[in-house]
């Protein structure tokens, strides 16, 4: 719920600094680690819009797959299981390169 | 129109944590976040940790819970502050709710100021509070292989506290297991095995507590 009331007002603020009268759609991107619910969220953001500009406006969900980068040899790999051991030479010196996110990308107005 | 925006979700929620924090250093407090889940043990444990620390270190405890104030109430008979927020229908701290703690406590006369997060695997992990640290307890009741269900809270903990070890007999709790899977989220993670009802590796916990206020403060 706070963080559906966040993108509203992120989404809010951006629309206003363009002067726009109206919120078609909100882009977010949210990693897999974060464990978005998108039929709630999407619920949240439907309740904490009403009587803003963006009420009524389609809420966009992009998944963010979790990916890891081994430190040792480099390698890239999406991480199942949460498991941060790199599937190449077990190092276990992994760096999150996605996956944690939660940002509004980018918003349609009118 | 499309307009680029990319803003965090949460900066607003950031920005407010980081003032936190310069409140809390200011009046030279470490700060940890403990998260769990409901009936892990948070409450016995701070009770614990309380008289393991006297003469030490001076505790103050924020609690949040989403009803009554019981928590708090059972601290402060240890002789411990405690600020209790209701967080309401909330299941986790923000870091506002916190900005609205710090004037009902007395922080230059406090060391650790531990917040007890609303019992929940999930959402606490998301918000920062102004925390030094994030402390996770997990009790053996639970079951072994919640760091695979709830990589985030895992990951971004300092501490693991396996409690409730007095009760290991009656469980299928793997202790190894537990820990291949903590480490497999999160491999430098430092983990102690405690009972608030033995007072086993209560000694452990709070040697941890004097060492991480030394590292910040000296």
């Amino acid at each position: 719920m706070a963080i559906a009331r966040s993108i509203v007002d992120i989404t809010v603020a951006a629309a206003r600094r363009e002067n726009a009268s109206r919120v078609v759609r909100v882009n977010v991107l949210a990693g897999e680690l974060r464990g978005i619910i998108p039929a709630q969220l999407i619920l949240y953001f439907g309740l904490m819009s009403q009587d803003t500009i963006a009420e009524g406006a389609h809420l966009g969900l992009e998944s963010v797959p979790f990916v890891g980068k081994c430190g040792r040899c480099g390698k890239e790999f999406d991480v199942k299981d949460g498991s941060l051991v790199c599937p190449e030479c077990h190092g276990q010196d992994v760096q999150m390169i996605s996956g944690t996110e939660l940002r509004v990308k980018d918003i349609e107005v009118e | 129109m499309k307009i680029n925006v990319m803003t965090d979700v949460l900066e607003a929620n950031d920005r407010i944590a980081d003032a936190n924090r310069q409140v809390f250093d200011t009046n030279k407090n470490m700060v940890l976040n403990l998260m769990s889940s409901p009936g892990s043990g948070k409450t016995a444990l701070l009770e614990r940790t309380a008289g393991a620390l006297q003469g030490r270190l001076r505790l103050g405890v924020i609690v949040g819970d989403i009803e009554t104030t019981r928590d708090a109430d059972r601290l402060e008979k240890h002789g411990i502050p405690a600020v209790q927020l209701t967080t309401g229908t909330a299941c986790h701290l923000d870091a506002n709710m916190i900005a609205s703690a710090l004037s009902r406590m007395d922080l230059a006369s406090i060391d650790v100021v531990v917040v007890e997060n609303v019992g929940n695997l999930v959402c606490p992990a998301e918000f920062r509070l102004g925390e030094d640290f994030k402390v996770m307890v997990l009790s053996v009741t639970e079951g072994d292989e919640k760091p695979l269900k709830y990589p985030m809270m895992f990951r971004e903990s300092s501490l693991l506290l396996i409690n409730k070890i007095d009760l290991l007999s009656y469980t299928d709790f793997s202790m190894d297991a537990a820990k291949a899977n903590a480490r497999r989220i999160h491999p430098d993670l430092e983990i102690i095995d405690t009972s608030c009802v033995t007072g086993e590796g209560v000694s452990e916990w709070v040697g941890w507590l004097c060492r991480r206020y030394r590292e910040k403060f000296g």
